[in-house]
């Protein structure tokens, strides 16, 4: 007998069970359709992140106080950054091009009746060079507003629209921690970067920020939640980050251990390919989990169907089907089971992957690999499921086979 | 001189072990000449069955030899006895065994399916096979849309279609009622007379009185090996 013999056998066997054949395919489906929508998804996080952070272009370095140890071990930051360190990174390290240091905080901030709880960020005038920020109306501060620590604010494109609807903000006075403050300008629309709303937000000078708002927290100087410098060019970042440290560890009198990082856009970015590697890797182990039991489900319902058809299989025999005949046929039955379940979950699973691209801003990918994969896998699955049931079958004595009733 | 279709020699067969030791047959010695029309009888325990699954090589004696159509089968591994049973047998089942899925005529190809016969021929020869049996107008019907006069005849069909030498039954008129019975073994009877060698196991005597030779089982053994002298003379003129 040959094997498209047994083919044929086999899909007539299938098509006669078609509800019990295609309950037992839905577990690979599921299965095959989980892994290729997560590890879509997972890549899809991926290159979002990476877009996100290439975004910053090549030549940004961020400095962000502790080490990496310290800020693994403690939830609160040291307070070590100050605007006196953003001002000595600006006028002594040569390869530096623009440096913006900025305080964050959470506050309300109120125009006549409305309020708006709203990320207030201290910073400089480099600042909009630095992010690559646009002024859409009015200005930005200047390094004089900086100096005098005037309360004037510019505003994200969020903030105007609920704050003041159809009305020009410009001009207007708005309230933060009931210091008010006149409104001087608008910021482009800026999108989000990491989910993190870039266009709610108020800016002010840093210094205003810091004498009135967050108050002067830091035994240092005027405390800076984090420094962001851009670099004349991408061919000096190693430079710049080794001179900004030696600068840091000079002024921060550190003989040991750092309490600052110097982190650039190629650090990040292998941060964040490592962590949405790692997110990858769960997802998809999640998801050959449910393949697996899919699996086991071909095996459990290869078992009950021998039992069901041990007269069948006693008669096969004692017309001369020999035992690798009935091997090959409770075999090839599981394989197609696991094929076709394995092809349509890939069906099902692209589907997904281009609904979740199409609704959400992850630019979730089909890899062909992810597809090769658990097509593969499903059709092995079904041969390591199907090969323990097929022995059982093979190995029934004919004459008990055909006794039982 | 003609090779004996079946020819058991001090054949025993011991199930289990030890104290639940049961011996389903001991030293049993029979001769079936080609062409004979033969049936087993015998009160249930007697070994009848066990002799059968011998004899349709399901089963392997512990000791003896068992030639059939001249080949010591105790030689032969699992798989050349497949094919042994595929070619050399055909088998009828009181239960009939068709596949339910299957037509009359897939159910009468599928020894073909085994001996790797291409399809065009199975095709061919089933429906000749079906058409000796008197069922041309059938083929297409499901075992559950016949009755069961016609399903044995089906499986009498798939036990033929590949030209066995020897034809055994297994209580194959058990299920049916006396007219059906009849058609049954009028289907035999022509089957021998065309060369194929019947064995039939049954514990009905009207149906073993017309078979030409009675073989007795008990405890084990063959007892009684009755032949009418007058089916002799005839049987010796067809064989020679």
């Amino acid at each position: 007998m040959n094997i498209f013999e047994s083919v044929k056998m086999a899909v007539k066997t299938l098509t006669a069970n078609k509800v019990r054949s295609s309950l037992t395919m839905l577990g690979i489906i599921i299965g095959n359709a989980s892994v290729i929508t997560m590890v879509g998804v997972g890549q899809g996080a991926q290159t979002y992140a990476s877009e996100q952070f290439e975004s910053l272009g090549p030549n940004v370095l961020f400095i962000i106080p502790g080490s990496d140890d310290a800020r693994q071990s403690t939830l609160d930051l040291p307070r070590t950054l100050t605007l006196e360190d953003a001002q000595a990174i600006a006028t002594q390290v040569p390869t530096v091009d623009a440096v913006a240091p900025q305080l964050q905080s959470q506050q309300v901030v109120t125009y006549q009746n409305r309020t708006s709880n709203t990320s207030i960020v201290g910073t400089t005038p480099d600042f909009v060079g630095v992010r690559d920020f646009e002024v859409e109306e009015g200005r930005f501060f200047t390094e004089l507003d900086v100096q005098r620590s005037t309360r004037v604010a510019t505003i994200g494109s969020d903030v105007a629209d609920k704050m003041f609807g159809n009305s020009d903000p410009v001009g207007q006075q708005i309230r933060i921690k009931n210091i008010s403050f006149q409104v001087i300008g608008v910021m482009e629309r800026k999108g989000a970067f990491l989910g993190n709303n870039q266009d709610d937000v108020v800016l002010i000078p840093l210094t205003t920020m810091s004498s009135r708002i967050t108050g002067n927290t830091s035994p240092y100087g005027t405390e800076v939640s984090f420094i962001s410098v851009t670099a004349e060019d991408a061919t000096v970042m190693d430079a710049a980050q080794f001179q900004i440290r030696n600068l840091l560890r000079l002024r921060h009198q550190i003989t040991d251990e750092d309490d600052f990082t110097v982190r650039s856009q190629k650090d990040a970015l292998e941060i964040v390919g490592n962590v949405t590697g790692a997110l990858t890797l769960m997802l998809a182990a999640i998801a050959g989990i449910s393949l697996f039991v899919g699996g086991i489900g071909i095996m459990n319902i290869m078992l009950v169907s021998v039992r069901e058809r041990t007269q069948e299989i006693g008669l096969r025999k004692a017309i001369g089907a020999s035992q690798q005949d009935i091997l090959l046929q409770f075999m090839i039955e599981a394989t197609i089971v696991a094929a076709i379940g394995g092809i349509i979950g890939t069906l099902v699973g692209v589907g997904g992957v281009m609904l979740i691209a199409a609704t959400t801003p992850l630019q979730a990918g089909v890899s062909s690999s992810a597809v090769l994969l658990a097509v593969g896998v499903s059709g092995a699955i079904g041969l390591f499921f199907g090969v323990f049931p097929a022995r059982q079958a093979a190995q029934l004595d004919p004459i008990v086979a055909l006794r039982s009733a | 001189m003609t090779q004996p279709i079946i020819r058991l020699e001090q054949i025993s067969k011991v199930y289990g072990s030890g104290n639940v030791e049961v011996q389903a047959l001991s030293d049993v010695n029979l001769v079936i000449e080609a062409g004979e029309y033969c049936s087993i009888m015998g009160p249930s325990g007697s070994g009848k069955s066990t002799a059968m699954n011998v004899i349709g090589c399901l089963d392997r004696p512990t000791s003896g030899r068992y030639y059939l159509d001249g080949v010591d089968v105790a030689g032969l591994s699992d798989s050349e006895l497949a094919h042994v049973r595929n070619c050399k047998l055909g088998f009828v089942f009181q239960q009939f065994h068709l596949l339910p899925q299957l037509t009359a005529l897939e159910n009468v190809m599928l020894p073909m399916v085994y001996a790797g016969i291409l399809t065009a021929e199975r095709r061919d020869r089933a429906t000749e096979a079906l058409t000796k049996v008197g069922l041309a107008n059938r083929l297409n019907n499901k075992p559950t849309q016949l009755s069961g006069g016609q399903q044995q005849r089906v499986a009498i069909a798939r036990a033929i279609v590949n030209r066995p030498v020897l034809l055994l039954a297994d209580e194959p008129t058990g299920a049916l009622d006396s007219r059906t019975t009849q058609e049954v073994l009028d289907i035999f009877s022509e089957l021998n007379q065309s060369g194929i060698t019947v064995v039939m196991v049954t514990h009905e005597p009207e149906v073993a009185r017309q078979t030409r030779r009675v073989v007795w089982f008990r405890d084990g053994q063959v007892v009684h090996s009755h032949m009418a002298p007058e089916d002799l003379a005839q049987m010796t003129v067809a064989i020679s």
